[in-house]
């Protein structure tokens, strides 16, 4: 918090490499987020640019009340919802898997990853309903709590509860399905 | 079947790992959002005012002086006695924290001052470490009873003892983190609930003579939240304390006294049990010679000073300065020693500074007073910077 809040004012007064620090310290956590939410490598790189754009843009008037990690995760998940919502969103790597060769159709994680049992379960994430998917990635990858996503999405918490454990169950069942075939 | 927690142990593995070309483009194309935001805001080129203020010696030299100060006066001084067991928690959390972090908002009536804000932090055994906005850091180690300030915009450091300096933190200004964890367990007055950005506080009042806090806590985490200093002798100022955070890391190197790299240094010894009513005298003098019209500083509250040096620059209201690089040590040194003189002086002093627009010289008119620890007189400077011994009943009003 503290180190968080002397890069905000070291770039507040002008000084980018102070910006960049900011960026380096959570670009890449960003970016897995996205790519977790949208499960596109140009669209999460899209949209964590756009947060970091208005995130400059709006230095001025910026007031840090929590962590600026989970304020900018929170710019993540709002823009993915938006660039979903506004059908911004380009096919992601199980839509396209028709359609290309197998060797360019890897979702972002998947380029990341070699594990077959990780790229199953990449697949099997794009494949729960979004707000399902949101809740496991929230709570996995943006750290946050149960009450923080309820607050996010505007529902109670049990609602966020049920998403998570309903999602968690049809992942478990998506991979023993695979791992059946 | 595969246990949950199997699938959320894989689920964590899922890590985007961008390139290092995909980085450089992302973070490129932010930059270049914002070197086209900057060109259109409009106070683009009042940052490059502003910058060559900063630049300006006796800015420096008022910096210079104040950020070694600046955690030393109007930020926390509690009294007082009341009930209430969530306002208990918050003080036994404030009393045991082994880190501790917060912001401080200083703002004053005066429209061409700006808000001061510094960035607080404190670690056990006896590490404090502020930050100014403008990037100023303040350091002190009070198990080396050692402090360092480092400017880096003019890349010069100080670094200074802190010996001598009482460790009662009813007594010595200095103890501000210990001020703050001698706040009472009783407060004053419950005031309630109120909304304050979004949130629903409840606030306690703890009253002195010379200062009413009001301590805002979050009911249902029980956590501190606010703190608001306000003076009755200076209204419209008032100091704002938040962001409060309890025992997170604080990396040792926050708190190192060495200095960076490449960093000039300027010399100064805190030693503030070598400070004497002459210092004082010797600071107004040197004021004095600085503004065109050979008046005094107009304020002694170091929050205030750099602010209002700023204001005075950009007026033109001080001369040219003929003062050799190599002298601006020695005037910081005086500088911080003059302030040092007054914000050391106990309450029951009963100090009082009348020196704005005087002009030096000036003989009949008083600008300081004080009462010495035990003297049943008052020791009067004035605008010539003589000083008299004056019966209580003949002071000015």
């Amino acid at each position: 918090m503290f180190e968080d809040s002397i890069l905000l004012w070291k770039f507040k007064c002008g000084n980018r490499d102070a910006f960049c620090l900011i960026y380096e310290k959570y670009a890449g956590h960003l970016l897995t987020l996205a790519a977790n939410l949208l499960d596109n490598k140009d669209d999460a790189e899209d949209v964590v640019q756009d947060v970091f754009i208005s995130f400059v843009e709006s230095i001025d008037k910026f007031r840090l009340t929590g962590s600026l990690k989970s304020y900018l995760a929170t710019c993540v998940v709002n823009r993915s919802r938006d660039y979903i919502r506004k059908g911004k969103r380009r096919r992601t790597a199980a839509e396209n898997q028709s359609q290309l060769p197998t060797s360019i159709t890897r979702s972002p994680v998947q380029l990341a990853v070699f594990s077959e049992e990780l790229n199953k379960l990449s697949d099997a994430l794009t494949e729960l309903p979004y707000q399902q998917r949101e809740a496991i990635v929230l709570r996995l990858h943006g750290e946050m709590k149960f009450r923080q996503i309820a607050r996010l999405n505007n529902v109670s918490v049990k609602t966020v509860q049920s998403r998570y454990r309903y999602g968690l169950e049809k992942l478990r069942s998506l991979l023993n399905g695979e791992v059946k075939k | 079947m595969r246990p949950a927690e199997k699938v959320e142990k894989l689920i964590k593995k899922l890590q985007y790992k961008a390139s290092a070309e995909t980085h450089d483009k992302v973070l490129n194309n932010v930059i270049q959002a914002m070197d086209r935001y900057e060109k259109q805001k409009p106070g683009a080129r009042a940052s490059n005012i502003r910058s060559s203020i900063m630049k300006h010696p006796i800015i420096k030299l008022a910096a210079a002086a104040a950020i070694i100060i600046v955690i030393i006066v109007g930020v926390s001084h509690f009294g007082g006695n009341g009930a209430n067991l969530v306002y208990a928690g918050v003080v036994e959390q404030l009393a045991s924290a082994r880190t501790m972090t917060y912001s401080i908002l200083t703002q004053t009536p005066v429209e061409s001052m700006p808000t001061l804000r510094l960035e607080m932090a404190f670690k056990e055994p006896g590490c404090v470490r502020t930050i100014t906005a403008d990037g100023y850091i303040n350091i002190i180690d009070w198990s080396q009873n050692r402090g360092i300030s480092i400017w880096p915009p003019e890349r010069q450091y100080i670094d200074f003892e802190a010996s001598n300096l009482q460790h009662d933190p009813e007594k010595n200004s200095f103890m501000v983190v210990e001020k703050l964890r001698t706040l009472p367990y009783r407060a004053d007055e419950v005031l309630g609930e109120k909304e304050i950005d979004g949130r629903v506080l409840q606030g306690f009042r703890v009253t002195k003579a010379d200062m009413i806090n009001t301590v805002w806590i979050d009911p249902v985490t029980e956590q501190l939240v606010r703190v608001e200093i306000k003076y009755p002798n200076a209204p419209g100022m008032n100091t704002i304390m938040t962001d409060f955070q309890f025992n997170v890391e604080l990396d040792d190197s926050l708190f190192s006294l060495t200095p960076p790299a490449d960093f000039t240094r300027m010399e100064v010894q805190a030693d503030a049990s070598t400070i004497t009513e002459q210092d004082l005298i010797e600071y107004l003098r040197m004021w004095s010679t600085w503004t065109k019209d050979a008046t005094f500083p107009p304020t002694f509250n170091p929050l205030e000073l750099p602010k209002i040096t700023a204001e005075m620059i950009k007026q033109g209201e001080f001369g040219e300065d003929r003062t050799q690089e190599q002298e601006h040590s020695a005037e910081a040194m005086r500088m911080y020693r003059g302030i040092m003189f007054v914000t050391q002086l106990p309450a029951e002093s009963n100090w009082r500074y009348a020196g704005e627009n005087v002009q030096f010289g000036d003989a009949a008119t008083p600008i300081f007073w004080y009462r010495p620890i035990g003297s049943g007189t008052y020791r009067v400077i004035y605008g010539d910077l003589h000083v008299e011994e004056v019966a209580p009943e003949n002071l000015p009003d």
